[in-house]
């Protein structure tokens, strides 16, 4: 397939400034924090896509799964003293044999079933971690062993950096080998898949456990990174924060959820105080009553948006579910990167009476 | 640890009941849309929260209202808002202009439940609200029950007047929606969709509209089951979570799309986690393992039978 230049130019550029970022941020390390937390967000949502967007299979454990593996390495780093790079490997594993489990108890489920069973697997994870305070710490949340001795934030960005391409990589050549295509077509029809001969079972599993491990090695590494764990992440709300990003980058394209998470995390960083230039201030104080009202809060310099940013994002992800299914990130880089491609196909293919009749009859259904 | 009587049994038992009728209110509204619609709703359990914010603050405005009619507000705001979310999300699904269906659903339902969670959020804010009792008991004073303004003994067992309250509401409704469902020309609309749409059709029942109804019915009932429990819970914008956790206990368990299996199911459900609460000796472990019993039974239905009591074929 022959790419477009401009798409060669936006990934160098992409590479080059995600690379150059820790210097470009130098005064600036909250925010180097948050582009770390970004790419956190964006291997959860781009794992997600892979076992949602590709393989149909819509689990709401994802979170629950990674925080099994973070609980799991803070766990015998404290009780065992074991060391963090050996909790991160026996969390990640850990969290696959989970995926492996749900794998096997939803092999008989679908779609609907299987999201509401996942939505109850994780509450009675989170209800558990809660209440097991010998283990967990229960609300109060468990520290967790930093991974690297060091105070600046710069090895944990090139860190995380290195594991969202690094898994990235993995689930690219995945979804682009045999197994993609075996995971799509479970998706668009288990029973014809399974006629043509796909091992439905073996590939639905793979595709929760590799999932599940993906998921698990992000949140043991970041937790090491944060230092703190507490139950209140494993709240519904942050799995449908990673719905939202990959629905909103594009829910069949890892490189669409990365995008779409990494543009969500830092927007939602980015609302949460508006920074707003000193000559529209006293303007906007004028409001500042009927704005608190509403739940908004004035600073100096700033508007605070509070739950108001999440209920914009609400409407996001309604709208790009209802009109764009792809997503809007993903058919930015399909034009940007297929349209040349598009042209050969367009010219190479004859106008196409079945097309016609086919859609006619979907039409009159 | 706690002496395991007969009374204490009792006692878990009518506790279980109460808060089971409740259950089953709600679950019966869930149970209406996936009959009709065909799907599940993961937005349930904001329209019950919705529906005992509504109550609140219509009881906060209007002191002197009798706290029925903010109920039937309740019921009439989450209507209007089901109505134009099923216009708005689910129509075009209804239609067949979206290309995967099931995915639709599931993610368009769940970014209506984030929605509307963070609409309340930035609104009345994340603190916990709880609205006034809504009436007194009549004191009452016999052998067998004993009655004071807020608690009721009946056999020495002692049960709490608020939630009496909210389940006797609860199955006034409950009644109210059966009544409808057997007797009325809608409501036996809205059985025969849900059993064949085409032939429905055929007699000159507008599938569209009978979804729509349908929809905006199953919210109010979640709204309502919301109104009448906002007086003995404190509300919080969140509450919704665990409430729509067990109406899909309850839909999956009694079978889904069977109004009987909702109302058995919600009830079995509330005796269960009364029960299975009260006889885990370590107190604090029950509180916290109280919603996972319900969980457990979830996934046990869902592995050994998942078309649950009532259920159709899947």
């Amino acid at each position: 397939m022959k790419r477009s230049p401009v798409i060669w130019v936006l990934i160098i550029g992409g590479i080059a400034i995600t690379l150059a970022l820790p210097l470009i941020l130098r005064d600036k390390q909250y925010w180097l924090f948050v582009a770390t937390q970004a790419y956190f967000w964006a291997i959860l949502a781009s794992s997600w896509a892979l076992l949602a967007g590709y393989a149909g299979q819509f689990s709401f454990a994802h979170i629950a799964l990674m925080a099994i593996a973070a609980y799991f390495s803070g766990i015998v780093g404290r009780d065992l003293g074991w060391s963090p790079l050996s909790g991160i490997i026996i969390g990640t594993l850990v969290a696959g044999l989970v995926g492996l489990i749900i794998g096997l108890l939803c092999l008989r489920l679908r779609k609907t079933y299987l999201a509401l069973f996942t939505i109850a697997f994780a509450e009675i994870v989170r209800l558990a971690i809660n209440a097991e305070l010998d283990f967990t710490g229960g609300p109060m949340g468990l520290y967790l062993e930093p991974l690297i001795q060091t105070t600046s934030y710069v090895p944990y960005y090139y860190l995380i950096l290195g594991l969202l391409l690094g898994s990235l990589a993995f689930m690219y050549a995945l979804a682009n080998s045999r197994f993609g295509l075996f995971f799509r077509s479970i998706r668009e029809d288990e029973e014809a898949a399974a006629a043509m001969g796909v091992n439905v079972v073996r590939y639905k599993i793979m595709a929760f456990v590799v999932t599940a491990m993906i998921a698990g090695l992000a949140g043991a590494v970041d937790h090491h990174f944060i230092g703190f764990i507490a139950p209140s992440e494993l709240i519904i709300g942050r799995m449908s924060l990673v719905i939202a990003m990959a629905v909103i980058g594009g829910i069949e394209s890892l490189i669409g959820a990365t995008l779409g998470a990494i543009f969500i995390h830092f927007s939602l960083e980015w609302l949460q105080q508006i920074p707003i230039p000193a000559a529209l201030m006293p303007r906007i104080v004028e409001f500042k009553p009927a704005l608190e009202n509403l739940g908004f809060a004035l600073t100096e310099r700033a508007i605070q948006t509070n739950a108001w940013r999440m209920v914009g994002f609400g409407i996001l992800l309604m709208v790009t579910l209802r009109f764009w299914q792809n997503g809007l990130i993903y058919p930015i880089i399909q034009r940007l990167t297929r349209q040349e491609a598009q042209a050969e196909t367009v010219a190479k293919r004859q106008p196409a009476p079945v097309e016609e009749t086919a859609a006619q009859e979907r039409s009159e259904e | 640890m706690v002496d395991i009587t007969g009374q204490y049994m009792l006692n878990l038992l009518l506790n279980g009941l109460l808060i089971g009728v409740i259950y089953a209110l709600m679950a019966l509204g869930l149970t209406l849309i996936f009959s009709v619609l065909g799907i599940v709703s993961f937005a349930h359990g904001e329209f019950y929260m919705i529906g005992g914010y509504v109550v609140y603050f219509v009881l906060q405005r209007f002191t002197n209202l009798h706290p029925y009619f903010a109920v039937l507000i309740a019921g009439l705001v989450t209507f209007v808002i089901g109505f134009i979310a099923e216009r708005l999300l689910l129509q075009p699904l209804a239609k067949g202009e979206i290309e995967r269906p099931a995915e639709y659903a599931i993610l368009i339902t769940f970014g209506l439940a984030f929605f509307l969670q963070f609409l309340m959020i930035a609104i009345v804010g994340p603190f916990p609200k709880k609205a006034a009792r809504f009436f007194d008991l009549p004191e009452i004073s016999t052998d067998i029950l004993v009655t004071t303004a807020t608690t009721l003994r009946i056999f020495e067992v002692p049960l709490s007047g608020n939630r009496l309250i909210a389940a006797v509401t609860a199955a006034i409704l409950i009644s109210a929606t059966i009544f409808f469902m057997a007797k009325t020309w809608l409501g036996r609309g809205l059985q025969a969709v849900s059993q064949d749409r085409q032939a429905a059709a055929v007699v000159g029942i507008n599938p569209l509209k009978m979804n729509t109804l349908a929809f905006s019915l199953g919210t109010m009932l979640a709204g309502m089951s919301g109104a009448v429990l906002v007086a003995v819970f404190s509300w919080v914008p969140w509450v919704g979570v665990p409430a729509s956790g067990k109406s899909f206990i309850v839909i999956v368990l009694g079978g889904m799309g069977s109004m009987p299996g909702a109302v058995l199911g919600g009830l079995i459900l509330g005796v269960v986690e009364s029960l299975g609460a009260g006889l885990i000796p370590d107190p604090g472990r029950a509180l916290a393992y109280k919603d996972a019993i319900g969980l457990l039974i979830f996934a046990l239905v869902l592995l050994i039978k998942p078309t649950g009591l009532f259920g159709r074929d899947l």
